[in-house]
């Protein structure tokens, strides 16, 4: 019988001369894992401020959506898609929506993809989630994408809002992947680190913003 | 996509008239991004070499690791594909686009994607494919190679893309700024993104712990291939795997830092298979192609599979001093520059990639740069000797049979010292005939190759033995009693 395409590579592959494999020294770590809490949010909001991310800082869940409302005038949002995920549906945005004059769709309300493709590519001014993780070392949020969590909110509309408790802020990657890959079975169809906005310099090197996903992402860090 | 490599000193000559100012300026700035990124880390040089060992590692393990990505990837709900050459992969994708009956795809920027000519194999099947990564839509239009592996379109002036858009995606206002041309392609390719059923992205990374394929970019393109479409094919070549999740994370910074001086991209998405049945968005079905293309054979070769290790971050392009003089064109197919040195010949053949390990300066920029250990010099030198054996699983063909006898008699003459000293003195004359003031720079017949890119002064007149003994001897006559002293 004739191998298949994967047995035949792979048998290939053992059959070939053995190289030993180099020892490993110790894993280097990053200075950020020493830093203390208020070192973090620090080193996080300079980080993300470099790639051209706004951080603003509120001590709770109603400064947050005060501070949400300022930016909705500036911004001039009329319709927004909010995800479900378990920080943004604790500020019950529907409500603030209301008092604000701004449209808050959800994708649950939504029967299908395409309804909710043509609602997020063309309808709304912004998307608004929440994040499982902000990462210091390098100003970057972590979202971990399910049902509440909807891939497209924090890439089609042009601006991205972030609301994140400070109690999520980590120094490294490592603590992230730790959390959400750790022992896990049941992993996450998508797991994704958003570093500022959407960018490019391939015409002649010009770098700019909002290339395909948003120009603009703007983190409300709440907490002390 | 079309093999030229065998043109090289051709298009090098043509390039070199261009004389690339903006590439030797560009080079240095992200050069130095990339010295200050690299500071981030407590001991750089600790973390370069820890990504080289990962590297290392994942090629020693490699049947072993692709095994146990396989097998986690499948309990994430992934198919897996695998691929012998190009012909098989693209056969089997244009399948499963026909199967689905898909009239366009978009892609995310894939390196193998172009390596295997998938674009040219839908096309040809009737299915539109759009590239998305802004420099890699620019020169899919335009019908040129990429010319840097970051920055695919990066010397393409920018009225020439003004102009092409205009004629092509239909820009309204003509308009030299770069910010509103790329303005135009993401409203153009935006509506691509909405309405695409299927999406075709390469792989950064396959960790074998845990099934999961990691995708690094800034423009946000791959991450609308891996949520808008219900079909999503994850094209990766077969040394994408690494060891663990914190391996990977490891590498990650090292691409980013040495690609374009970042942190980190502005994302990072993680797949671990098709998404679930509550989720709005995400595919429906994610396809893994695991294409070999040559890579097993290459496998064989233990020095040669260091190539392997590559983590496509480009830096070493522009550390190079020949790449940044000629840019990416001279190098004849998808990888330039020393990357694309090491990984062509190996690829397409030591016999249709002659040129690309001799266009060296051997300076070594490339190995001190690498952040996955490569050795890029051994590496062209191995090729060489692999060159003039006649290495057949390197696809080497013996040198002509003119220069093998030339050196055979070459090495039985050097390693006669009376006949070399005759030999020497010999021959001068005959050569300095072809000397003009004081240079070999044109001698024809066998040496005519040889001559093309090297000059010579011309021989002394005497030989150093020659003179050495004359030395003497005058030396001693001044010194006998009786002498001029």
């Amino acid at each position: 019988m004739k191998q298949s395409a994967r047995d035949e590579i792979l048998n290939k592959l053992k059959a070939a001369p053995r190289k030993t494999i180099p020892p490993r020294p110790e894993r280097p770590v990053l200075r950020e894992i020493s830093l203390s809490p208020e070192e973090l949010i620090e080193t996080f909001s300079k980080n993300l401020s470099q790639e051209a991310g706004i951080v603003h800082r509120v001590e709770d869940r109603r400064e947050a959506l005060e501070k949400l409302s300022q930016i909705a005038k500036e911004e001039g949002l009329k319709k927004v898609m909010a995800t479900t995920d378990d920080f943004a549906a604790s500020l019950n945005l529907a409500a603030w929506g209301k008092e604000n004059e701004v449209q808050v769709i959800t994708p649950q309300d939504f029967d299908s993809r395409d309804s909710f493709k043509d609602a997020v590519f063309e309808e709304v001014d912004a998307g608004i989630t929440g994040a499982d993780f902000a990462v210091a070392e390098s100003g970057t949020l972590g979202l971990v994408h399910n049902k509440d969590q909807a891939r497209l909110t924090s890439l089609a509309p042009i601006l991205h809002i972030a609301i994140v408790p400070v109690e999520r802020m980590v120094a490294v990657y490592e603590q992230v992947v730790e959390k959400v890959f750790g022992g896990k079975k049941n992993l996450p169809s998508q797991f994704c680190f958003i570093t500022g906005p959407s960018m490019t310099a391939d015409i002649r090197g010009i770098p700019f913003k909002g290339m395909h996903g948003p120009r603009k992402v703007i983190v409300i860090l709440v907490g002390e | 996509m079309e093999v030229k490599t065998e043109q090289f000193s051709e298009v090098a000559r043509e390039e070199l008239r261009k004389a690339y100012t903006f590439l030797k300026a560009g080079a240095n700035f992200v050069r130095i991004r990339r010295e200050t990124a690299l500071s981030t880390f407590p001991d750089a040089a600790a973390a370069q070499a820890y990504g080289a060992i990962i590297r290392a590692e994942a090629i020693a393990r490699l049947p072993e690791l692709l095994e146990k990505f396989e097998k986690n990837a499948l309990s994430n709900g992934a198919k897996v594909f695998w691929a012998r050459d190009a012909n098989e992969a693209g056969q089997y994708i244009v399948c499963l686009a026909k199967e689905r009956g898909i009239e366009y795809v978009t892609k995310g920027k894939s390196m193998v994607t172009e390596e295997i000519g998938l674009n040219e194999a839908l096309e040809k099947n009737g299915v539109k494919t759009w590239e998305t990564d802004l420099g890699e839509f620019i020169i899919q239009l335009l019908g040129v190679p990429p010319f840097h592996i970051v920055g695919p379109a990066i010397n393409i002036p920018v009225a020439k893309v003004r102009d092409l858009f205009m004629e092509k995606i239909d820009l309204k206002e003509p308009t030299s700024d770069p910010v509103q041309l790329g303005h135009a392609a993401r409203i153009f390719l935006r509506d691509k993104f909405h309405r695409v059923e299927m999406g075709i992205a390469g792989v950064n990374m396959a960790v074998a712990e845990t099934g999961t394929i990691v995708n690094v970019e800034n423009e946000g393109n791959i991450r609308f291939n891996k949520s808008s479409p219900r079909t999503l094919i994850s094209v990766m070549s077969l040394e994408k795997v690494v060891p663990t999740l914190e391996d990977a994370l490891h590498l990650i910074r090292l691409l980013c830092r040495n690609c374009t001086g970042q942190k980190l991209s502005v994302y990072v998405s993680m797949d671990n298979g098709p998404k679930k049945s509550d989720e709005i968005d995400g595919p429906e079905e994610l396809i893994v192609v695991i294409v070999d293309n040559g890579r097993s054979r290459i496998y064989q070769d233990k020095i040669a599979r260091e190539a392997m290790c590559c983590i496509r971050c480009g830096a070493c392009l522009n550390g190079c001093p020949v790449y940044r003089q000629i840019g990416g064109y001279a190098y004849g197919w998808v990888y330039s520059g020393p990357m694309g040195q090491v990984l062509n010949p190996l690829l397409l053949g030591l016999e249709r990639t002659q040129d690309l390990y001799r266009a060296t300066t051997l300076c070594g920029s490339c190995k001190s740069i690498c952040p996955a250990g490569i050795d890029h010099p051994s590496l062209f030198l191995h090729y060489r000797a692999k060159d003039v054996s006649g290495d057949a699983a390197l696809r080497a063909k013996k040198r002509p049979l003119v220069e093998r006898i030339f050196f055979r008699l070459w090495t039985w003459a050097v390693t006669r010292h009376r006949l070399w000293n005759w030999g020497v003195r010999f021959v001068r004359p005959f050569v300095n005939k072809e000397a003009h003031e004081g240079m070999l720079r044109e001698v024809g017949g066998l040496f005519k190759g040889w001559f093309r890119s090297r000059d010579l002064p011309a021989m002394a007149g005497k030989t150093f033995h020659d003179r050495w003994t004359e030395l003497r001897e005058a030396e001693s006559r001044r010194r006998e009693p009786g002498g001029t002293e």
